[in-house]
């Protein structure tokens, strides 16, 4: 583990009752990088990052987070410890407004009122959106406006980790490149990210490291140029090479 | 004049039906629960408020406070004891505990007080407002007026408490609700308190207004569903809308057709949803728009 690590998943099992999606997955993150997880479907992307926002318990193996072992921590206190996750879509609470969904974000923090407003505002700075949509409700936006007001809600804990499950599901591409735009921000102030996305080309153009997962392992790591132009990845997974 | 006479009336009872059927409606879109034994939360709270009243002869409106405190947190254990355990097995499971809990407390009321009709007769019961031509009796105008000043509150609290944002979101999204760190277990024993405070409330308004004996809560369940399913179910909006227009349409039908009131009643509800299934408020489901 090299100085900068911020997460540490060992050996990592988990599954659903029906049997195991992770099959001793092991994965480090570094401060300020972008990682992105690419792989078949039902290889276990998005159970990876349930279980490090605590959604799923580990059943064998360790999650690390600088020092301190959150394998199996509730959700809740893992979000205190600064992982905030995306989820893949409809994380929002449609009847309630804009506002009101991104004060959400902050109710761990409810009881400091003065943190709160203040993050609030730090929110409203960085993403336009949740000050011009405020009183809409968060059912009437478009998708990409949803995405927007789904990280805006993950920010407000000021995570150290962001978790991302496939940002450009179902987006146009403007509003992907919105999107990309914001995570690249993210990792540019030092926030460490971890996304999972079906579309390959977009993932590691996007990301710092790529991580190719196969039946519930890591079949490959590497920064992301190496992932794209791996031959062997590009056949598997692709059909051909990834084009730049 | 008649006609805004029977309007006032069926506003207040339109009222107190909101108010009970919010309760209904809170706990259904929290926890996924048809809470049939809201009628049984409801006769429970009456009939202590007549034993209270029998004994003391204190004013009842005053066991306000007492019996919602008290029916939350009988209703807080039920979910605590029971329905958290039987939940995973479903809507159909739920239902049949939550029948098999009204059913022991019709038992347990109809050991303790009889099967016999019971009133509480405080002295303005047979008194009424008379603003020029319009006459409303008191036990229903306060019943009424009450019903709305604390579904009002309940409300307002959640709308701007946290508890109640933790609710709302609770009932619109679980797993969104999750990722922000709300316990969905601590927001629905929540609900289920609040809701089965609404029938503690309920009861004590309902024992000036009506006679009571313990098997009276099956005709209640029976409005309340009715007021529910047609608002929308989980919709607190939809059942206040719902409950005005049957209350006002039972008032109606009670003044110039009485013989056909709960033809009217059951009536509109059938009518409404043949043209709109989904209830006044009520959303259609995920599975339809997807």
């Amino acid at each position: 583990m090299s100085e900068s690590t911020v997460l540490t998943m060992d050996k990592v099992e988990a599954g659903y009752g029906g049997g195991l999606v992770l099959q001793g997955l092991s994965l480090e993150l570094a401060k300020g990088t972008i990682t992105c997880i690419v792989g078949p479907n039902g290889a276990g992307k998005s159970t990876v990052l349930r279980v490090i926002s605590g959604l799923l318990k580990p059943s064998s193996g360790t999650v690390t987070l600088g020092s301190e072992a959150i394998g199996g921590k509730a959700p809740a206190d893992i979000l205190r410890l600064g992982i905030a996750q995306v989820p893949q879509s409809g994380a929002l609470f449609p009847d309630m407004s804009v506002h009101e969904n991104v004060m959400l974000g902050g109710y761990p923090i409810r009881r400091e009122r003065a943190l709160l407003k203040s993050r609030i505002a730090m929110v409203e700075e960085m993403m336009p959106i949740v000050k011009e949509r405020a009183h809409d409700k968060a059912g009437n936006l478009s998708g990409g406006q949803r995405r927007m007001v789904e990280i805006s809600r993950a920010l407000i804990l000021d995570p150290s980790l962001v978790l991302m499950d496939e940002p450009s599901l179902g987006l146009d591409p403007k509003s992907v490149a919105k999107v990309a735009a914001v995570i690249r921000n993210m990792a540019s102030e030092g926030r460490t990210v971890l996304l999972v996305e079906q579309n390959v080309r977009l993932g590691m153009n996007l990301a710092t490291h790529g991580v190719v997962m196969e039946q519930g392992t890591v079949r490959l790591t590497g920064d992301a140029a190496g992932i794209a132009d791996n031959p062997e990845v590009a056949s598997m997974y692709l059909g051909k090479a990834i084009e730049k | 004049m008649q006609i805004v006479q029977v309007l006032a009336y069926g506003i207040l009872l339109g009222g107190i039906y909101a108010l009970l059927a919010s309760g209904v409606t809170l706990i259904f879109g929290v926890l996924d629960v048809v809470n049939v034994a809201q009628g049984a939360f409801l006769v429970f709270s009456a009939l202590f408020t007549w034993q209270i009243w029998d004994m003391f002869g204190m004013e009842p409106l005053l066991l306000i406070p007492v019996m919602g405190a008290m029916m939350g947190i009988i209703g807080w254990a039920i979910y605590r004891g029971m329905l958290i355990r039987v939940a995973p097995q479903g809507p159909g499971m739920t239902v049949l505990l939550m029948f098999g809990v009204a059913l022991t407390m019709e038992g347990i009321l109809n050991l303790a007080f009889g099967n016999k009709f019971k009133s509480v007769t405080p002295a303005y019961f047979t008194e009424s407002l008379k603003l020029g031509e319009i006459v409303l009796p008191y036990p229903q105008l306060i019943s009424g007026v009450l019903a709305i000043v604390v579904l009002g509150a309940i409300y307002a609290y959640l709308r701007f408490s946290w508890a109640g944002r933790a609710l709302r979101a609770s009932s619109q999204n679980r797993d969104g609700a999750a990722l922000v760190g709300i316990s969905h277990k601590k927001a629905a024993g929540f609900a289920f308190a609040i809701g089965a405070a609404t029938a503690g409330v309920g009861g004590v308004l309902l024992a000036i207004m009506y006679p009571i004996f313990p098997a009276t809560h099956y005709e209640w369940i029976a409005r309340l569903l009715g007021v529910v399913v047609l608002g929308g179910f989980g919709s607190i909006p939809g059942a206040i809308i719902a409950a005005l227009l049957l209350g006002t349409m039972e008032s109606f039908a009670s003044t110039f057709v009485p013989q056909w009131a709960p033809l009217f009643f059951y009536g509109t509800i059938l009518l409404i949803l043949v043209f709109r299934p989904q209830g006044i408020m009520g959303s259609k489901t995920r599975e339809d728009v997807a």
